[in-house]
């Protein structure tokens, strides 16, 4: 048994949907049973990462019973990829509200991993990053093929995001690549998905840290000017 | 007659390293930079430099100014 620690909204609102789903609907039930079947703490991205077969046997078979298409359609709910996905509350953001910030781009198919491919991903989640906050600012659905109306459906994408510097993907094409760059957003490549959060822990590491140059110059020139100083020492 | 490396935007990819005929590109410190005294700027291997050819960032691999 895991202890529940603090779910997020959006994961509460998940369970929550998945649990109506069930034949005889108990939220505390199911609540029980997700929570035996994963070591961790119930977060977004280890619930998302239950399977149907998991659920069926976990807690001495509580759903052995329950037929497997409804089991798939809780999983589906509780990863994000259902038709009633659930998104995080955006929050304002002011230009100049956090000193030495980026803004950044995550594609994502379920708002809850950087799991995109950068032309057919469901979302870009942008947020503003400096290194003691990461505030998400916007969700942009971006557009898909019907809606690009024989212009460039890349091109397109890329001026969604147009305002962001980074851009987290799982994949993308170089003729894509191309154009983000382009526009002066720099793409990262990840080699498997990974979740939001953990990305952005992880790129506040680096900016608190010494972060490269071109991004210190992405954050405004502040730290710039301290790295080239100490470039010209090393020289 | 050598280029340099504007180290603000430099994004340390690498892809310029392997292509110089000269080896005259290493990584610094903190972004790759182009040994001066060995770079030709490609003359007598190539028509254009190739790091510039192979560089994703616009003017981040410039001639030094005389």
């Amino acid at each position: 048994m895991t202890s529940l620690g603090f779910l997020s909204r959006e994961l509460a609102l998940r369970i929550a949907l998945a649990a109506r789903v069930l034949p005889d609907p108990n939220l505390k039930q199911l609540l029980a049973v997700l929570s035996r079947c994963t070591t961790e703490q119930l977060t977004d991205s280890n619930v998302a990462a239950i399977d149907a077969a998991t659920l069926k046997t976990a807690a001495n078979g509580v759903f052995a019973n329950v037929d497997d298409m409804v089991l798939q359609q809780v999983v589906a709910i509780l990863s994000n990829t259902a038709p009633e996905y659930v998104l995080p509350s955006v929050q304002a953001y002011h230009a100049g509200d956090m000193p030495a910030s980026v803004t950044i781009a995550c594609a994502t198919d379920d708002a809850i991993h950087v799991n995109g491919h950068f032309s057919t991903c469901t979302w870009f989640m942008v947020y503003q990053v400096s290194c003691d906050e990461a505030r998400l600012i916007d969700i942009r659905k971006a557009v898909h093929k019907h809606d690009a109306l024989g212009e460039d459906k890349n091109v397109l994408r890329a001026e969604q995001i147009q305002d962001c510097k980074v851009l987290y993907v799982i994949s993308i094409g170089g003729p894509a690549a191309a154009k983000v760059v382009k526009l002066g957003i720099h793409p990262i490549k990840l080699n498997e998905a990974n979740a939001l959060t953990d990305i952005l822990t992880r790129l506040q590491q680096v900016l608190a840290a010494t972060p490269p140059p071109w991004l210190a110059k992405a954050m405004g020139n502040v730290a710039s000017e301290r790295l080239t100083s100490a470039w010209d020492s090393v020289e | 007659m050598a280029l340099y490396i504007v180290e603000a935007d430099c994004i340390s990819c690498g892809d310029c390293e392997p292509v110089c005929p000269t080896n005259s590109i290493t990584e610094g410190a903190i972004v790759f930079k182009i040994d001066k005294k060995t770079c030709t700027e490609c003359e007598g291997d190539f028509d254009i430099p190739q790091c510039v050819k192979v560089c994703p960032i616009d003017n981040c691999i410039l001639p030094i100014p005389a």
